[in-house]
């Protein structure tokens, strides 16, 4: 499945990306191409989140803090790291080197027999170099499953042939049995430049370039040489930066998911979705900066379509794209934002926002959904789907829309797929699978008129969803809803007259 | 070899060649030093690129570098080839330039250098550092040219500036463009140390404070420059953080009200030598958060351009409008 721009925007995936960080080139290369693990493929979710898991595990037993008592659900055995002595010096160990290394594989994207510059040669042996200390480290690390680094002990001889692993590289004279004596003369000429003058010191330094064109020519031979070298195992370096930017995506996963305390999905065999204690971290955060909390969320879903009520401004749309975020997350092999969660694997997941963007091409509002749903009922024929609905045909007459809304519902019910649909349209919640309804406006306040309105309603608002009878109607709360946004009174007038 | 450079640059542990115009001898002085410091490692590296055979812009003949076996230097991979020293490849920077990355090379025996460096001040400094760490005593830079772009001047350290008959046909006129921009660096942090304190805490581009350093409410317009009519009519110090300009002191010179102008350091004055004096005369005074120095004054009355001025006439009309070192760099005697 692809991972679009507009999908990742509008579930939140993209903020938790942005929030993602990998030390390495390598490391940022893997989250730019995250893997997506359909279903069948469980057993390597399950290896890629043991992991994360153990990645989490050595920041927790590394942090200077004492280690947070991570939320965890079902049996999931946590990796047992009593064995090491001092974790936080491992860790460092293989930290410490993931932000030194340079992208090269630029350099090795080449004939082989054009060779490489001093520069490209030297970026090598600090690759290497670098890959040796990473990999030292990395040894006395309990193992990470998959991932194992190829030794390069040749090539990394043949860069470092007195064997003292500085970083520093030149053509040495070790290479060609003609580099010596061409710069021992060379030397001694240019010990006599220097206590010359005039003509002399002019004669000389064409007899110094004469020289440098020679040395100039065995460098080249023995660099020819090195590339051919190099380049033999060009395979083997590119599995080895695959291996470090994985070990760099699990160390970035785990500290993501240690920094807001997020829960290891489990993965549940059949269509059920359960999340308790969920949370969408991005409208968490906005919150917190206005001084208010997120209500987190607890959804269990089966096969079918489940339908969403409420008041307006009660956080529906935002249940749906917590669900989404916390599926895409479990599917590339994030742990999630909740306390815990059981899901499946889905072929797709996607959400229709009821929002357009500027660039709908052409559609209406309505236009675009039908549009979206359609391409998505023709992609996913005979695959398992998730997909959440925001409002799903308001945009037209709503005698219709709820007609619509209601067959829809119907239809998803017969097909292999878990749905989510928030709506204002009764009778739709009767055919559906369950039935959630916001708690809404509950809590009476007085005095605090001229307030932001939002602060006024966040104050009135129980965002809690709730199980609710199937067919239960829809709150009527546009009214209220309006009062506290301080619609003009004459306005509301009319309004209220009309109801 | 006669030491001339070397004990005015003292153990300034950077010194930047610095020129108001090309061809006034920066390269030179440079090549000077370097003898004059045979004992020392030396970190070499220039803002933007220097050290080709044939000047880019003026198409003259330019002196090489040439540097001594165990010297750094710092210079763009693209330049790699045209440096004929045995060479090591002792780190990267990180700084990119149009001919590449600029990477820092040990020379592992005598022979010719391109410098290509990185072309912003702030650079600099990193790589100085990088040059300590791999053991250099002391780093030389040759800064850029032109009375607008003393960039590379703004590090700590001594600067030996640089000017010559490629400036301007009149003398006169020289003598008098050198000797304003050595009264720029000769600026001073202010001698209030309120003052001097607030300015070193100074985050905004535009700030006012009381001559005392006390913070005084700086009337901003929609595009968050000063209305400088609404400017306090009593002495006042103006911080500003970019460039000093010409119309910017117009528009203080014009007020007739004495003010004091704070920039970070002297060459962030941009503004003219008759400005500044106009600004002189209707009282400003002007004040820097960092002060530099310059070590001495290069003279090459040599222009690129076919006239040249009568050599000593040349350093005694310098030496007596100047009350730093006037040394002959061209000379070819030792």
């Amino acid at each position: 499945m692809e991972l679009t721009l507009e999908l990742r925007e509008e579930s939140g995936l993209q903020w938790v990306l942005e929030r993602l960080a990998p030390m390495s080139p390598f490391g940022r290369a893997a989250a730019r191409s995250l893997r997506w693990y359909a279903p069948g493929q469980e057993a390597a979710l399950e290896t890629e989140l043991d992991n994360v898991s153990l990645a989490l595990a050595l920041w927790n037993a590394a942090g200077t803090a004492p280690v947070e008592t991570e939320p965890c659900c079902g049996e999931v055995t946590r990796p047992d790291l009593s064995a090491l002595k001092d974790p936080a010096a491992l860790l460092r160990g293989v930290t410490r080197c993931l932000p030194l290394f340079h992208d090269i594989r630029g350099s090795l994207d080449r004939d082989p027999e054009n060779p490489f510059d001093l520069v490209e040669l030297f970026e090598i042996k600090h690759f290497l170099v670098t890959l040796e200390q990473l990999t030292q480290s990395y040894a006395k690390l309990p193992p990470f499953q998959d991932l194992a680094f190829l030794p390069m002990d040749g090539p990394l001889n043949l860069l470092d042939p007195d064997g003292r692993r500085l970083p520093a590289f030149s053509v040495s004279e070790t290479y060609h049995p003609g580099l010596a004596p061409l710069r021992a003369e060379k030397a001694a000429l240019e010990r006599s430049i220097r206590a010359a003058a005039g003509e002399e010191k002019a004669a000389l330094l064409d007899q110094r370039h004469r020289l440098t064109v020679q040395e100039d020519l065995l460098e080249l031979e023995v660099r020819r040489d090195l590339t051919r070298h190099l380049m033999d195992r060009k395979a083997d370096f590119l599995a080895n930066m695959e291996s470090l930017g994985r070990l760099d995506l699990f160390l970035a996963k785990a500290k993501l998911a240690k920094r807001y305390g997020c829960v290891r999905p489990t993965l549940s065999g059949g269509a059920a979705l359960s999340l308790q204690g969920l949370r969408h971290p991005q409208v968490a955060e906005e919150l917190m900066q206005r001084g208010e909390d997120f209500t987190r969320l607890d959804l269990n879903l089966a096969a079918g379509c489940a339908v969403i009520t409420g008041a307006n401004m009660g956080g529906k749309t935002v249940s749906l794209r917590s669900t989404v975020l916390s599926l895409l997350l479990c599917q590339c092999g994030f742990f999630v934002f909740a306390e815990s969660a059981a899901l499946p694997l889905f072929h797709e997941v996607a959400l229709i926002l009821a929002d357009t963007g500027p660039g709908s091409g052409g559609l209406s509002s309505f236009g675009r959904e039908v549009h979206l749903l359609d391409r998505l009922l023709q992609r996913t024929r005979g695959k398992r789907f998730f997909l959440a609905l925001d409002e799903f045909a308001r945009g037209t007459n709503p005698q219709e829309g709820a007609a619509l809304a209601r067959a829809l519902v119907r239809y998803l019910g017969t097909l292999d797929c878990v749905a989510l649909m928030t709506t204002h349209y009764d009778g739709v919640s009767d055919v559906a699978g369950a039935h959630y309804q916001v708690a809404g406006l509950v809590r009476e306040i007085q005095g605090d008129e001229g307030e932001d309105p939002r602060r006024r309603i966040a104050r009135r608002m129980d965002y809690r969803l709730l199980s609710a009878p199937p067919g239960a109607p829809c709150p009527r709360d546009a009214l209220r809803v309006c009062r506290l946004l301080d619609l003009e009174p004459a306005l509301m007038a009319l309004f209220q007259a009309g109801l | 070899m006669k030491k001339i450079l070397a004990p005015l640059v003292g153990d300034a542990p950077m010194v930047t060649a610095i020129g108001l115009c090309k061809n006034a001898g920066k390269t030179t002085a440079l090549r000077r030093l370097m003898a004059e410091l045979e004992d020392e490692c030396l970190g070499l590296t220039s803002v933007g690129r220097d050290g080709e055979a044939t000047d880019l812009v003026t198409g003259t003949e330019k002196p090489d570098l040439y540097i001594k076996r165990g010297d750094l230097f710092a210079t763009a991979r693209g330049m790699m080839s045209l440096c004929d020293v045995t060479l090591e490849a002792a780190a990267l920077t990180g700084v990119m330039t149009p001919l590449g990355e600029v990477a820092v090379f040990r020379a592992l025996s005598d022979g010719y250098i391109q410098l290509a460096g990185p072309s912003a001040a702030g650079q600099l400094k990193p790589l100085c550092a990088s040059f300590a760490a791999l053991g250099a005593d002391r780093v030389l830079i040759d800064g850029a040219a032109g009375r607008k772009s003393l960039a590379g001047a703004g590090v700590e350290g001594a600067a030996l500036l640089c000017t010559g008959a490629s400036l301007d046909r009149n003398m006169d006129l020289v003598v008098a463009e050198t000797a304003h921009v050595c009264r720029l660096f000769a600026s001073r942090r202010p001698a209030s140390p309120g003052l001097a304190a607030a300015l070193d805490g100074c985050q905004d581009r535009f700030a006012l404070f009381g001559p005392a350093g006390e913070p005084w409410e700086l009337p901003l317009d929609e595009n968050g420059l000063p209305r400088w009519n609404k400017l306090p009519r009593e002495r006042c110090v103006l911080w500003i953080a970019g460039g000093v300009t010409d119309p910017l002191l117009k528009t203080l010179a014009r007020r007739g009200a004495p003010i004091t102008l704070a920039a970070a350091d002297a060459t962030h004055v941009l503004a003219g030598r008759n400005v500044l004096e106009l600004f002189s005369r209707t009282g400003g005074e002007l004040v820097v958060r960092r002060e530099l120095s310059i070590a001495a004054v290069g003279a090459n009355p040599w222009s690129a351009y076919g006239w040249h001025f009568q050599p000593q006439a040349f350093e005694d009309a310098l030496r007596q409008a100047l009350t730093l070192p006037v040394v002959n760099v061209n000379e070819k005697e030792d």
